[in-house]
């Protein structure tokens, strides 16, 4: 049984088609990047498996189970999400912030107890921001804060993990650390990533698979190894760009050339 | 805890305060009577009078602190008030219908009335305002718009019973003047039920005050839980209304000075917004008391809300010049 499966998901805004019967299955333990030009669909398709958003057709599945038929808490239970961006709240601290992930397991009464809980700690000290705790999220820097979103979904200690564009606004530096960061959380924990990507050597280079979205249907979906190659840098984002397999990371990596 | 312990030494100043000062009955004396060893009619003044306002100003100080924060988190706005929603006028209007129809005296008729014309008031900008609430700025303009028309609509009733001009004047400003037991019995139990009601919510205000998404995320519906801080908030506008009327700025103030003393976490956030917003009720009594006394006792003294309305607007003036950033911030 997949953790995350979706069968001819559409999704309408008024007249315009922004999905149109896209399927989607995700192995556990996978990472999968969802790439595509802006505007394909590819963070409307995330939402959508997150329960965020409903789709006019198409059906959910986490663990086989229809996401309908969930309740918000045990669809938090199952995955949890890190939105594109999130609004600061003056003054919450990251451990404050951090613990509103606990509630998904403690529950509205449970929540009512003071403290933290292991989850908390370990999620804090995963992400490398266990210095900050007690600073309000507001005064750090961007790599900081995502660091503390990435802390907040593990609190929610779910088995699925879904990011969206976690690298925007980010320089190459701190691109990397989060990347780096998911790849060894998913190893230390068996994570299941969903990634919204739209840097697509970074998508070859950390997920296994790679599902194009090209005016909202599927383009390519497969291993990365086999799906990135120049003629998906053309069909899908519109750029002639030179592929190859790097002996280093032992990935696709690309570079980008002219505008189609 | 330490902050909370301030607090509520500055709610115990303010209360003091607003004991001792006041006609007829000089500081010394009242404090005696408090111990028991004062004549007869000091105590009757101060059991009868000055200890049922002070807790009638405490009481309904807290609710405007505690709607306030809730507003401010539900709305996701640093701007939100009873004052700034249509909530406050809204039930200042419910509250002076209900008296212009002849029920000044009935407490439960009036918070009912003021329930009423509070989520009427607080509707009203909902539809006006539809789903910009969380612009600062436009939401606190639209309100004031909408506040102002509903404060026109209480004169306009006035009209019908001219006699009643001091009564409604009390109402629209805010004012402790002859409140007695009979009023803290009507606003006591619905304070409880705001208390509890919030208790429960504290978590859920946690998560709403970030947004949708994130409530969601975590794994809570929206809107049953928005819903019921909605209905928390006004129920906590309109007790305070009814027994006090307006009073500006307290809700809209109290919960940023609890929130620059104990962070924004709502577990103790709400009982900070409380405990400020009883300081301030209180004060601002002790304080027009004070003028009222200076200037000899005319027969209708400057009322609390008029001390509230002009601290309060010099506060934010304040605060605003200081850093338009800092009652703004987050809300890009």
């Amino acid at each position: 049984m997949n953790p995350v499966e979706a069968r001819g998901i559409s999704v309408h805004y008024g007249p315009r088609v922004i999905l149109s019967e896209v399927d989607v299955s995700v192995r556990a333990g996978d990472w999968l990047a969802l790439v595509g030009r802006n505007g394909c669909g590819k963070t409307t398709l995330l939402r959508v498996l997150a329960g965020l958003q409903r789709p006019r057709a198409g059906e959910v599945r986490l663990g086989g189970d229809d996401l309908r038929r969930l309740s918000r808490r045990s669809v938090a239970r199952r995955l949890a999400v890190l939105p594109q961006a999130m609004p600061a709240v003056p003054g919450l601290t990251v451990r404050q912030l951090v613990r509103q992930g606990r509630y998904a397991v403690r529950g509205p009464l449970g929540m009512l107890r003071a403290g933290d809980d292991e989850a908390v700690r370990r999620a804090l000290a995963e992400t490398g921001v266990g210095a900050h705790a007690d600073t309000p999220v507001d005064r750090l820097s961007g790599g900081e804060r995502q660091r503390v979103r990435l802390a907040l979904a593990l609190a929610q200690d779910a088995p699925v993990l879904l990011l969206d564009e976690p690298t925007t606004y980010l320089d190459v530096r701190h691109q990397l650390e989060v990347l780096d960061l998911v790849t060894r959380l998913r190893a230390e924990r068996g994570l299941t990533v969903v990634a919204v990507l739209h840097d697509l050597a970074q998508a070859a280079r950390f997920a296994d698979h790679v599902l194009a979205l090209r005016d909202g249907r599927v383009h390519a979906d497969g291993p990365a190894t086999e799906v990135v190659d120049s003629d998906l840098l053309a069909e899908v984002f519109g750029v002639r760009g030179r592929v190859w397999h790097d002996s280093v990371t032992g990935r696709p990596t690309c570079v980008y050339d002219a505008v189609l | 805890m330490r902050k909370l312990a301030w607090l509520l030494l500055a709610v115990a100043a303010a209360a003091l305060a607003q004991l001792v000062i006041g006609p007829a009955v000089g500081p010394v004396a009242s404090v005696r009577a408090l111990f028991g060893t004062a004549d007869g009619t000091t105590a009757r003044i101060v059991g009868g009078l000055r200890v049922p306002r002070v807790l009638v100003a405490l009481a309904a100080g807290a609710c405007l602190g505690l709607a306030g924060a809730v507003l401010q988190a539900v709305l996701r706005n640093p701007l939100a008030a009873p004052e700034v929603t249509g909530v406050g006028s809204g039930a200042v209007l419910g509250a002076v219908t209900a008296t212009v129809f002849g029920a000044a005296g009935a407490p439960n008729v009036l918070a009912a009335a003021a329930v009423v014309g509070g989520t009427l008031g607080g509707g009203v900008l909902w539809l006006v305002a539809a789903r910009t609430a969380a612009e600062p700025v436009r939401l606190a303009v639209l309100g004031v718009v909408v506040s102002a028309v509903l404060a026109g609509l209480s004169l306009v009733l006035l009209t019908a019973r001219p006699q009643l001009a001091g009564a409604v004047a009390r109402w629209l400003v805010g004012s402790l003047a002859s409140r007695t037991w009979e009023h803290w019995h009507a606003l006591w139990p619905w304070l409880i039920v705001v208390m509890s009601a919030l208790a429960l919510l504290g978590p859920a205000l946690d998560l709403l005050a970030v947004d949708d998404d994130h409530v969601r995320g975590v794994g809570l519906a929206v809107g049953p839980w928005r819903v019921a801080a909605l209905g928390a908030a006004v129920l906590a506008v309109a007790t305070a209304v009814s027994a006090v009327g307006a009073m500006s700025f307290v809700g809209l103030l109290a919960p940023h000075a609890a929130r620059l003393l104990v962070g924004a976490e709502h577990r103790v956030l709400l009982p900070a917004a409380a405990m400020s917003g009883a300081a301030a009720v209180a004060g601002a009594d002790a304080l027009a008391q004070a003028v009222n006394s200076l200037a000899g006792g005319q027969r209708m003294g400057v009322p609390a809300g008029a001390i509230t309305a002009m601290v309060g607007a010099m506060v934010l003036v304040a605060v605003a010049r200081r850093s338009s950033r800092s009652i703004l911030r987050g809300c890009g």
